[in-house]
């Protein structure tokens, strides 16, 4: 419990303010710490790692780290596609069994999608490999 | 990260090739790169410039989404490592 919330609750067990009051002011105080908690876990880098053991080469380790900001811009460069170029790339998309409109991915899409990947974690284990994706 | 504008301006390689005993460090100048495609840019603007008319996309926007592209690999890293050989590649 944060200093200003004990101070609330302070307050109102004193009888100096009603239950009310302290539901507002503890309302404050979250609203003004929920930025700086989403600043602070900000999600920065996609990371995969492959733990493989090949027979060929013997245990094999993959280390990739990708900044999000690359996929920020990429999708921007999605932006500069020619209209006719889109449908093409729709068209092939849907020949692959894929649903996808790539004029629907868009940079406020792409937020969302990526505050979603923060809880995001892809483990696959197998007896030759070990993968993991996650974000940080 | 946010608000990168440059390319990366440098590369950290270590490499070790099969058979080999020791790896070899290197760092790369990348900016040394970009100064000598800029003149082959500028070459290239009217024939860019061009083709924008023809498949009417905007040459600003591209240009700018190309670097942006460009600005936001810093911070790569790839890394392959085994009994016989490892590759670390960083952009900074």
């Amino acid at each position: 419990m944060n200093q200003d919330r004990r101070q609330i609750l302070d307050l109102l067990a004193e009888g100096k303010i009603t239950s009310e009051e302290a539901e507002r002011l503890i309302a404050a105080v979250e609203k003004s710490d929920a930025p700086q908690s989403r600043a602070g876990g900000a999600v920065k880098y996609l990371r995969v790692l492959v733990d493989a053991d090949d027979p060929n080469d013997g245990p094999t380790k993959v280390n990739v780290r990708v900044p999000m900001q690359l996929l920020r811009a990429g999708v921007k460069l999605t932006g500069v596609i020619p209209d006719r170029a889109r449908e093409q790339v729709n068209e092939a998309m849907r020949k692959e069994g894929i649903a996808f409109d790539i004029n629907k991915l868009t940079p406020d899409n792409l937020e969302e999608m990526i505050e979603q990947l923060r809880d995001l974690t892809v483990d696959v284990d197998n007896a030759s490999a070990k993968v993991r994706v996650f974000c940080e | 990260m946010k608000g990168e504008i440059l390319p990366p301006m440098s590369a950290r390689m270590h490499v070790r090739p099969a058979g080999w005993r020791f790896g070899v460090k290197l760092w790369l100048p990348l900016f040394l790169l970009w100064l000598l495609l800029i003149p082959l840019l500028l070459v290239a603007l009217p024939v860019l410039f061009a083709a924008s008319l023809i498949f009417r996309f905007s040459l600003w926007r591209s240009l700018k989404a190309a670097n942006g592209v460009l600005a936001a690999s810093r911070g790569s890293e790839v890394e392959v490592d085994n009994r016989a050989s490892r590759i670390f590649i960083k952009l900074d």
